[in-house]
């Protein structure tokens, strides 16, 4: 009869999900504006002296420690 | 030299171009001379709210590809003299606007008027880029609603990576209006709290704007809330403008407004 007492409020139930969901747009959508000519760079250093085949930059953020994870696959032949 | 403030949201139909207009005329009613200028190429918008639709004759894109100037341009509000408009254009390529135009444009209102309101489309395309880019400082507007907030600090995230000012290694100062408020609901735990909006988008608040039947009503006749001094709304943007234009003025806790039986006894005997 009174489970409604119990029920959590909607509002609180909101704040819950936007933190999540805002803290990991945050993670995911902190790329640099300068990305791709990052990119486009260390593929032209690398490639002077091995084959490149991708590179991947990716910005992680934990907690208060920002980095910056670059991911160079190379070219085998 | 003026101020350039963009009104900025992440989400569409949260009020952006309602907050414009209302900002836009209380300002004026402070004494300020203040240009707002219509960035939603393609859905024109901003001349039906503040009632000057019959009277637009060059757009903003019309300025910028050198078609007029902006004297010729500008229209004067029919009820403040220091309110001065610039339509948007309806053209649906919105591809028209480049930095360089948009910042000879920005810089030339900058001079002559003390504020230039910029009315951002929604989105966080081009257009939104657009509007940013040259801003001293943005007021972000948003719901009290899960989608709205969070597409909010989408914006804020793109506003800080694309502001001119941001590259130059200054700050964009950026403020929060939350608006449509329903005190009755933030009582009963169905709405959001500011303090929660706040806490979770980390800006700073400039205004709580509740919601009120008094906004369709003003748009329904072109004349912004603000100037209904007995409506909530248009009380709460006049302390908006205030806050903007220097003047301290204490916040008012617009969430615990008395709503309901009081309110409505109280309509009895009005």
């Amino acid at each position: 009869m009174f489970s409604w007492l119990n029920k959590k409020k909607s509002a609180s139930v909101a704040k819950d999900r936007l933190t999540v969901a805002i803290m990991t747009d945050r993670a995911t959508n902190s790329e640099y504006p300068f990305m791709n000519e990052l990119k486009a760079e260390i593929i032209e250093v690398v490639k002077k002296y091995i084959g490149v085949r991708e590179v991947a930059i990716k910005k992680e953020v934990d907690g208060e420690v920002e980095a910056l994870s670059i991911d160079i696959q190379l070219d085998r032949d | 030299m003026g101020t350039v403030i963009a009104v900025i949201s992440g989400k569409g139909g949260v009020g952006k171009t309602t907050t414009t207009a209302n900002l836009g005329l209380g300002i004026a009613m402070s004494g300020k001379k203040c240009a707002i200028v219509d960035f939603d190429i393609g859905q024109r918008n901003l001349d039906m709210i503040i009632g000057l639709e019959n009277r637009v004759v060059y757009d903003m894109v019309q300025v910028m590809d050198g078609d007029c100037t902006i004297p010729q341009a500008i229209i004067k509000s029919k009820v403040n003299e220091n309110l001065h408009f610039l339509a948007a254009s309806q053209t649906k390529d919105k591809s028209i606007l480049s930095s360089e135009k948009v910042e000879k444009l920005v810089k030339e209102l900058k001079d002559s008027y003390d504020f230039v309101i910029l009315d951002s489309p929604a989105g966080i395309e081009s257009g939104f880029e657009h509007t940013i880019e040259f801003a001293d400082e943005a007021i972000i507007v948003v719901n009290p609603e899960v989608s709205s907030i969070r597409d909010a600090d989408r914006a804020i995230g793109i506003l800080d990576a694309k502001s001119q000012k941001v590259k130059d290694g200054q700050d964009v100062k950026k403020y929060l209006i939350i608006n449509r408020i329903n005190p009755a609901m933030v009582q009963s735990g169905e709405m959001l709290k500011s303090d929660d909006i706040l806490g979770i988008l980390n800006i700073q608040l400039l205004g709580k704007i509740p919601e009120d039947k008094s906004i369709i009503d003003a748009s329904n006749q072109g004349r912004p809330v603000v100037l209904d001094n007995k409506s909530e709304a248009g009380k709460a943007y006049i302390r908006v403008s205030k806050r903007l234009c220097g003047e301290k003025v204490e916040f008012v806790d617009v969430e615990s407004e008395q709503a309901g039986v009081l309110k409505k006894l109280a309509g009895i005997f009005r």
